[in-house]
């Protein structure tokens, strides 16, 4: 049924790059990549929706991309790109979605599976120039990832495969989400309609009627691990990824339809996983999560973190990142997010960095007369916010300036502004007190 | 706008920033250009997808805005949520508990199976059910075995039907359909599982293999500096849990006890009861006769666990009495030594070497305490030379266990003959080594059996153990048995006790006090008396005292003795009469002079040259008539020769009144006391041989060392206590000089009786070379109580300590 629509906003004619193609029932579909636009937005098109006069043949080999494009205005898009694909792309004009005129020349299938087959990274770095030639070095013979951490920014091993998304849409508890990116499960699964999941066990099934058999005989109603936090109907509930090791797994492979980087390529040991819930008749219901190295060598506090589609854009990614701070504030330490950093991650960091720290600076009285002050170190204890993203947040907020042969820090009136507008809208708050949390020295044991 | 002429300073992180709000901003113009000095951080994206259109209209639109606008946000993919049959699909409510949820992660595993039915399987379902019944939860229960079970290659029907336990048409239906839908299902297993890695690493760039182990240990602060605290803290704790186990062992013990002790109570009880016993006479009828052993068994248990110590050498302790008791003066005991020391050797003659002795008498050997000589090759097996009691179960508390570390010598087959002959010891011999009987100085009092083990520090231990004679051997006053052999004369007992230390061998069987003091007299028995070293001041007391005559003092001493026995006859049942008393002195006598014909016989040819050359006779003439003497043997030599005196010096004294002056006259100028002069007189009587006597059993042992000091000083010029001492010193050197040419010459110019104490305390020190140099000397210098003492001393300090073992 997702596959129909289009994205809401993919309103513009864009350049896009054919990654894959499939025929059903005697109809090509196309799978897209829009160029500047996220993985996330990456669909199976039909030839309708292609402008196949534009199309580009990759300029080495014969086989290649096709681009084109549907959706998307692209005013900031980088000069380079465009340069290239000036000539390919249709008309940067606004459109409806369903009416999207864009479209791809199919070329022979033969062709086509040979891109399919091919890594990504070399096509991409056909149109993209010099700055990725670095990373195509590494394309022949992928070794295995770094062991620290769960995300991946090397991503020379990316395949075609794991750039196409490959579960169509997942059913857990109310909500059906529609995947963003590849996820591991079993690939006998991937050609289902609709993958089902147990909401609390979050087990998958292959259809309703497993399911259905399955809650049967899975009582549980929420995370299979202790709760650590309560206030309200929202639940934290922490889970050792070498303990339970199933629903860690789940977990992940659920988490990785929404995280690029992601990369479930090595066991779940190391981490912690905090899952937040909300608390109704049915049960506690997964709302988002993040996962935390058990010893992070770089500071991390969170390794991964996602709200579930469904709540997104309703002040839980927030809350979880204010939740991985407490955390880290009642392990005495600071902390920063593993990078890189998704879009969607770096927006909500941004807005919580920035929040925090106009909180305090705000909250700051003048004592005595004198002008209050304050030192990014000091800051950054108060917070548990690591340094450089104190930094990075003065700077993005532009509060930083030189005056007088020092810095100062000014609060213009549109920052106060914004900022209490901002947190009269913030209502979901962690409170410490309702927090039950002793850290572990996980250095002490020999294993996680 | 003016430009900047100065470097914006580095931003410090530490410094204070002020801040500047609304009106108070300054005019910021010139600072846009100096923000620049504070380094850009990156986002923390990857650069490619950071100039992602809708990312950066959003930013640009916050940055505007302050704030998001709904128009500006990243577009995602939709999801819905509007699943109508969720409530069906999870039914029952779950109320949220109060506590915070705290979930144990070994109950997460249950036995569900992981297969899940789908709506092909219902049908299957449904039409099996009509003819038989089966259940979901079945259904998959065998599905999720037969998956299980089942790798690349199916199970077969067989293995289904081993594996299934349930009706076999069923079995086959299930298997059937199983197969049917194994072969049509594509993935690996009707139960999707995520991919697993390959050992081959065939796997490595499968996208849908995932969650790899690690294979390396992931990186983790290095703590090694805890690996040696913590493994001796391992150590601690194990050295801990050990303790408790044991202390808990015995625990167990003790109330295993306390339940045996009940259970003998109530069957006490009952049996007093069905006896009619009801006022306790027959109890106590039964007690009496039980009070007696109690009061033995109670040391018993001492030695099983307790080590007491009974005495310690270092303070000096009044000498192991032999077996023969000295008489009731306790005074006696060290100097009875002396004195018959000085009497053997004025005697000299009959003390038997160890070849000889078999020669002489076969009964006799019973009686001789041969093997402590033997034993004193061994100090392993002597330290607690012990005796037997009898028991089938000698070992008890006490079994031998071996020590790692220790170097144990075979039995030795002499001894074992030996005590063969005796055949009614002969079950006892096996004990002879671990205890014997025991008699304390200072709380004088015979202990029973014990076996004496030497301690740290030079501690000597006695271990106890109880025997059926306990209450007999209480009874036993260490008097009776000094007084014993003074008086009966068999000097050689003692004189062998005092050799071996330790004691001589008691084998015994009987109860009766009696039969114990003859067995103890003859040898079989051996008792064990602590002894000092040092004559004390009873010694020289005795000396003095005694000038006027040993003879006196013997007799006084037997006789003393003989009213000893005759009261502990009327104690106890048995006791020795004086004809057993006499005729083993004459027994003794007999042997002896056995002994020193032989003696002579050998000595003669040496004789001559030896007392001419005193200095240079050495070990050289003495070498011919032995064999290879040992420490050992050359102390049962000096023994000998010190017990033989006795006899002969009582005849002698007897018969030979006036023979001591003469020789006193020549002895005199050393300034001995008159004690010496009965010696002197033995001496005389047969100087020769007791000096071939002295060099023989010395010579075995030492090479032709010639000890300065004793050259020098000329035996026969120098007063009979002087050459004594030296040679005492000498002997006390033994393990380090040979004290063989100090014998030689002492006694070839006159042995004196306190030489041959000397000579027999030296070798007994032999034995146990320790001792405080001091107690030595003092011992030695009590004993001579001479002027010499001071030119002794230098000697002395190099000489070996001794101890009475």
């Amino acid at each position: 049924p997702g596959l129909s629509k289009a994205p809401v906003y993919a309103i513009l004619i864009a350049l896009a790059e054919i990654l894959s193609v499939k025929d059903i029932s005697g109809r090509k579909l196309f799978y897209v990549h829009y160029i500047d636009f996220n993985k996330r937005l990456d669909e199976w098109v039909t030839h309708e929706r292609l402008d196949l006069k534009k199309i580009q043949f990759p300029k080495k080999e014969a086989k290649t991309p096709t681009k084109n494009g549907l959706p998307g205005s692209r005013p900031g898009s980088p000069e380079r790109e465009v340069k290239r694909k000036v000539e390919v792309v249709s008309p940067a004009t606004p459109v409806p979605s369903e009416t999207a005129p864009a479209s791809v020349f199919p070329q022979n299938g033969a062709a086509r599976r040979a891109v399919a087959a091919q890594p990504g990274r070399k096509r991409k770095s056909n149109c993209l120039g010099t700055d990725e030639d670095s990373q195509d070095s590494s394309d022949g013979i992928p070794s295995a990832p770094r062991m620290t951490g769960s995300l991946v920014s090397d991503r020379s091993h990316d395949d075609i495969v794991t750039r196409m998304k490959n579960i169509e849409c997942i059913e857990l508890g109310r909500h059906r989400l529609k995947p963003w990116y590849f996820s591991p499960y079993p690939q006998e699964l991937t050609t289902l309609p609709v993958l089902y999941l147990c909401e609390f066990c979050l087990k998958y099934g292959r259809s309703l009627k497993c399911l259905q058999r399955h809650l049967t005989k899975c009582d549980l109603r929420h995370p299979p691990g202790n709760e650590i936090y309560r206030k309200g109907t929202i639940s934290f509930f922490e889970i050792d990824g070498r303990k339970n090791k199933s629903y860690s797994q789940n977990l992940c492979l659920l988490a990785k339809c929404f995280l690029d980087h992601k990369t479930l390529y090595y066991d779940t040991d190391p981490f912690l996983f905090y899952v937040m819930t909300e608390y109704d008749c049915k049960g506690f219901h997964i709302v988002g999560y993040f996962s935390k190295e058990k010893e992070s060598t770089e500071d991390y506090n969170v390794a991964c973190i996602l709200t579930l589609p469904p709540y997104q854009r309703r002040g839980y990614g927030k809350l979880l990142i204010e939740f991985s701070y407490e955390l880290s504030k009642v392990e005495g330490k600071t902390g920063t997010p593993e990078k890189p950093l998704s879009d969607l991650g770096l927006l909500s960091y941004r807005s919580y960095w920035s929040q925090t720290i106009l909180e305090i600076l705000m909250g700051l009285k003048s004592e005595s007369g004198e002008r209050p002050q304050i030192t990014i170190n000091e800051i950054s204890e108060i917070t548990s916010i690591k340094k450089e993203d104190v930094i990075s947040t003065l700077q993005y907020l532009n509060l930083i300036n030189y005056y007088k042969g020092q810095y100062i820090l000014t609060l213009s009136e549109d920052i106060v502004d914004g900022h209490e507008r901002a947190m009269l809208k913030r209502l979901l708050r962690i409170d410490s007190k309702c927090l039950h949390f002793t850290p572990k020295d996980w250095s002490k044991r020999g294993k996680w | 706008m003016s430009k900047l002429s100065f470097r914006a300073r580095a931003l410090d992180a530490a410094k204070p920033l002020p801040i500047y709000r609304g009106k108070d901003m300054p005019d910021l113009n010139d600072c846009v250009s100096i923000n620049r000095a504070v380094p850009q951080m990156p986002t923390g994206m990857e650069k490619e997808e950071e100039s992602e259109h809708h990312l950066q209209r959003a930013i640009s639109a916050q940055q505007v805005f302050r704030e998001k606008k709904e128009s500006m946000v990243i577009p995602v993919p939709e999801a819905e949520s509007n699943v109508n049959y969720y409530n069906r699909l999870y039914k029952g409510e779950f109320k949220q508990p109060k506590q915070f949820i705290h979930i144990q992660p070994f109950n997460l595993d249950n036995e569900q199976p992981d297969y899940d039915m789908d709506s092909e399987d219902e049908t299957l379902l449904n039409r099996l059910n009509r003819k038989m019944e089966i259940k979901p939860l079945q259904f998959e229960i065998m599905i999720d075995r037969l998956e299980k079970a089942s790798s690349n290659q199916l199970v077969t029907l067989q293995e289904a039907k081993l594996l299934l336990n349930e009706d076999d048409y069923l079995i086959k239906a299930v298997y059937d359909y199983w197969v049917r839908k194994r072969k049509n299902c594509r993935g690996p297993s009707l139960i999707p599982q995520i991919k697993q890695e390959k050992r081959d690493g065939s796997t490595n760039n499968d996208p849908y293999v995932a969650f790899r182990r690690r294979t390396e240990k992931m990186q983790t602060r290095k703590n090694r500096k805890n690996d040696e605290a913590s493994y001796e803290k391992m150590l601690k704790l194990r050295r801990e849990f050990s303790r408790a186990i044991t202390i808990l062992e015995m625990i167990k013990r003790r109330e295993k006890t306390k339940r045996e002790l009940l259970h003998l109570t109530l069957e006490v009880v009952e049996k007093r009861y069905h006896l009619g016993d009801y006022g306790g006479e027959i109890l106590n009828e039964v007690k009496i006769s039980r009070s007696e052993k109690e009061l033995y068994a109670t040391p018993a248990t001492l030695h099983n666990g307790n080590h007491h110590k009974v005495q310690e050498c270092k303070t000096k302790h009044p000498h192991h009495l032999s077996l023969k008791e000295e008489a009731s003066d306790v005074v006696r005991q060290k100097k009875k030594y002396p004195k018959k020391p000085k009497a053997e050797a004025l005697i000299t003659s009959q003390q038997p070497t160890p070849e000889t002795l078999p020669v002489i008498n076969k009964s006799d050997i019973k009686q001789y305490d041969f093997h402590s000589s033997d034993e004193d090759e061994f100090p392993q097996v002597l330290s607690p030379v012990s005796e037997p009691e009898e028991e089938n179960d000698p070992d008890g508390p006490c079994a031998f266990r071996r020590r790692a570390g220790c170097q144990y010598y075979a039995p030795r087959l002499d001894q074992a003959n030996h005590s063969c002959e005796n055949s009614e010891l002969a079950d006892l011999d096996k004990l002879r080594y671990r205890h014997c009987l025991t008699t304390l100085t200072v709380p004088r009092r015979c202990i029973g059996f014990a076996r004496r083990r030497i301690g740290r520090g030079g501690r000597v231990i006695m271990d106890r153990i109880s025997t059926e004679h306990d209450p007999v051997l209480k009874q036993i006053d260490p008097e009776m048995l000094n007084s014993f052999s003074s008086s009966s004369q068999t000097i050689d007992f003692s004189s062998n006790f005092s050799r071996t230390n330790a004691s001589s061998k008691h084998c015994e069987n009987r109860l009766s006090l009696s039969e114990i003091l003859s067995n103890i007299r003859s040898c079989r028995l051996q008792c064990f008396q602590p002894r000092l070293l040092n004559l004390q001041d009873s010694d020289s007391e005795e000396c003095t005292s005694r000038k006027p005559g040993q003879t006196v003092n013997n007799k006084r001493v037997s006789a003393a003795s003989v009213a000893l026995l005759n009261t502990s006859k009327n104690g106890i049942s048995g006791g020795i009469t004086e004809e057993q008393f006499q005729t083993h002195q004459q027994q003794l006598v007999q042997m002896q002079r056995q002994q020193l014909a032989q003696l002579q016989q050998k000595q003669q040819s040496q004789h001559s040259s030896q007392q001419t050359h005193p200095k240079a006779q050495g070990s050289s003439t003495s070498d011919c008539m032995s064999k290879t003497l040992d420490s050992a043997s050359a102390h049962f030599a000096a023994s000998a020769v010190v017990s033989a005196p006795v006899p002969s010096r009582s005849e002698v004294a007897k018969e030979q009144n006036t023979g001591h002056n003469n020789i006193n006259g020549v002895v005199q100028p050393s300034g001995t006391s008159k004690t010496l002069y009965s010696t002197n007189m033995a001496l005389s009587s047969s100087p020769g041989i007791s000096a071939v006597q002295l060099v023989r059993t010395v010579g075995h042992t030492t090479t032709n060392h010639l000890i300065p000091a004793l050259c020098t000083s000329s035996p026969q010029t120098l007063p009979m206590n002087n050459s004594c001492l030296t040679n005492a010193v000498h002997l006390n050197n033994v393990s380090v000089v040979s004290p063989v040419n100090v014998h030689i010459n002492t006694r070839t110019s006159a042995p004196s009786p306190t030489a041959l104490k000397l000579a027999t305390v030296a070798a007994s020190m032999d034995r146990v070379p320790k001792v405080t140099p001091s107690s030595a000397i003092s011992s030695i210098a009590r004993e001579n109580h001479e002027p010499e003492r001071l030119g002794l001393n230098g000697i002395a300090e190099t000489t070996v300590a001794m101890e009475v073992t």
